[in-house]
């Protein structure tokens, strides 16, 4: 057996070390991979993009009149004697249909409070005899701030519910040994000439661990 | 191992000196060894990110006095703040007395906005990329409560749709929560007001919890959390939202550091139509004890499970 054994020839040699040495940089090389984390890694998670403040938003979305006078801003929408003669109550035009002809000064207005034009007499609310004040159904003059009044003078059931705090956005405490509880009132969410809610938009839906921040594929969980 | 230099050939006398089969597979087989020791060690470096001495070795929370919580609460505000770069303010706050939440949502009301689902994101520090929510709007066809048929991914420009309601679900606070008898290191229990919450330092992250619960409200991070510091709510509470770390489940707990303050939930107050409603079911003025009282509440979701929710669904009249 031994005599098989031949001493390695210079070339033979030669080849054995740069063998030697491609193998050793190969690994360093690897090594220096492997510190790196160039692989090993799951692969990142596609950016979701934050989402708009908008949606995070608690304030509502609409101002009453207390709203604008506590913020001391312009209520020259509320004086309706800057336009309109005392002692004159003004006169409600209907087309065919029973549809209030609005003037083009009151062209803002959306008019849409109850189903079937039942309800299309501005002076169901307004006074016509003082038209700063409101009329109740049970024959009450209020004021503009009191304006929930005047809704729970018809809407009996959701009045005594939002007086509950349970019908409509509250916020605070539900504690009330720590704080108060804050209700809005009912033109802060409705448009009393339009009262029901407007759709909107929804913020943007869930997505997975690996979705593309581009659109929700349907999950299956 | 570097090749030997060329100056020590000699090709009379090198037969001991000269590279034999032995030491080239010996060498070779040294290298490969410390490349794959090192490749193996190599995800230990972003260990040291997240998991001090102090929190490793940390007692169990029910085992904590008060002194104990102090120090794991500083150490917790230390983290958070380093993470983060903002000081929070961590709390540990404990149930009331004579104090027992529940939670009511009118479905009638509800418009899909999926407001609510953001307004707890940022409030509860939850992790933006990937994305964790514990909140999921279900998209429902009139006249019928299958939720097989719910589509939650809904994008529609506006909403409310004809023809749909929304049903938005989350953590039911269950009276008999099967994710608790499941856990098997007791990282998560029910506390005396009902709120069943997760100690994040304790939760061994095996998501036995999440198999079992049977309304998905359960949420495993899978990947770290990752919650732009300029969004950080630095309110925050042991039990609640502060900042959770990768492998471990968390879930809804009715804003811990919010009602247990006396405040309401943020979702509640997000809620552009007033859907939502949330109170003390053992004070009979609370909203809670009126709608129980006075509305349809027609449906706890998945009641045959036995698992007696204290989230109640209802209509308007």
């Amino acid at each position: 057996m031994d005599s098989d054994i031949q001493p390695p020839t210079r070339a033979g040699r030669i080849q054995t070390n740069w063998i030697l040495a491609a193998v050793s940089a190969t690994f360093l090389v690897m090594a220096g991979l492997f510190v790196a984390n160039l692989w090993g890694r799951t692969a990142a998670t596609p950016k979701v993009p934050l989402v708009d403040v908008q949606f995070l938003d608690p304030a509502p979305w609409r101002q009453t009149y207390t709203d604008l006078a506590k913020a001391k801003e312009d209520l020259s929408d509320f004086d309706c004697y800057g336009c309109h003669e005392k002692k004159k109550p003004p006169v409600i035009e209907y087309d065919e249909k029973h549809n209030i002809v609005l003037p083009k000064e009151h062209s803002n207005l959306k008019l849409g409070h109850g189903s079937h034009n039942r309800n299309n007499v501005c002076y169901n609310c307004h006074n016509e005899q003082n038209l700063v004040t409101f009329q109740a159904r049970d024959g009450r003059e209020l004021k503009f701030q009191d304006s929930t009044a005047l809704c729970g003078s018809c809407h009996g059931p959701t009045y005594r519910d939002w007086e509950a705090g349970v019908h409509g956005r509250t916020s605070g405490y539900w504690d009330r040994s720590r704080g108060e509880l804050q209700r809005l009132n009912c033109a802060n969410c409705h448009d009393p000439h339009s009262p029901r809610i407007p759709t909107r938009a929804p913020a943007p839906p869930p997505r997975g661990l690996h979705e593309p921040a581009t659109g929700p594929t349907p999950t299956a969980h | 191992m570097a090749a030997l230099p060329p100056d020590s050939f000699h090709p009379d006398k090198t037969s001991d000196r000269a590279m034999t089969r032995r030491t080239f597979l010996r060498s070779t087989a040294a290298l490969s060894g410390l490349t794959a020791l090192a490749a193996s060690l190599s995800p230990l470096r972003e260990l040291g990110d997240f998991t001090s001495t102090e929190e490793f070795l940390q007692k169990y929370y029910k085992e904590l006095n008060p002194d104990e919580m102090a120090k794991v609460l500083k150490r917790i505000e230390r983290d958070v703040e380093r993470q983060y770069g903002i000081r929070p303010h961590v709390r540990d706050l404990k149930p009331m007395d004579g104090v027992e939440f529940v939670y009511c949502l009118n479905l009638t009301r509800c418009i899909g906005c999926r407001k609510c689902v953001h307004a707890c994101v940022a409030e509860n520090n939850l992790s933006r990329s990937p994305e964790i929510q514990y909140i999921r709007v279900l998209k429902l066809p009139h006249g019928s409560l299958d939720v097989e048929k719910a589509d939650h991914n809904y994008t529609t420009k506006q909403v409310p749709e004809k023809g749909f309601f929304y049903m938005p679900v989350q953590c039911q606070q269950c009276k008999n929560p099967p994710c608790v008898k499941v856990c098997p290191v007791n990282a998560t229990w029910q506390e005396s007001d009902g709120i069943t919450v997760i100690d994040y330092d304790w939760c061994i992250g095996c998501r036995y919890c999440e198999a079992a619960c049977p309304y998905w409200a359960r949420r495993f991070n899978f990947a770290k959390p990752e919650v732009p510091k300029e969004r950080v709510n630095p309110n925050m509470s042991y039990l609640g939202n502060r900042p959770r770390k990768q492998g471990v489940m968390e879930k809804c707990h009715f804003c811990i550091q919010r009602t247990r303050a006396g405040r309401y939930p943020a979702c509640l107050e997000v809620c552009p139509v007033g859907a939502r409603k949330f109170g003390n079911i053992l004070d009979p003025e609370s909203e809670v004890s009126y709608i129980l009282r006075e509305k349809r509440v027609f449906i706890q979701l998945k009641e045959e499970m036995g698992t007696s929710p204290r989230f109640f669904y209802y209509f308007e009249k």
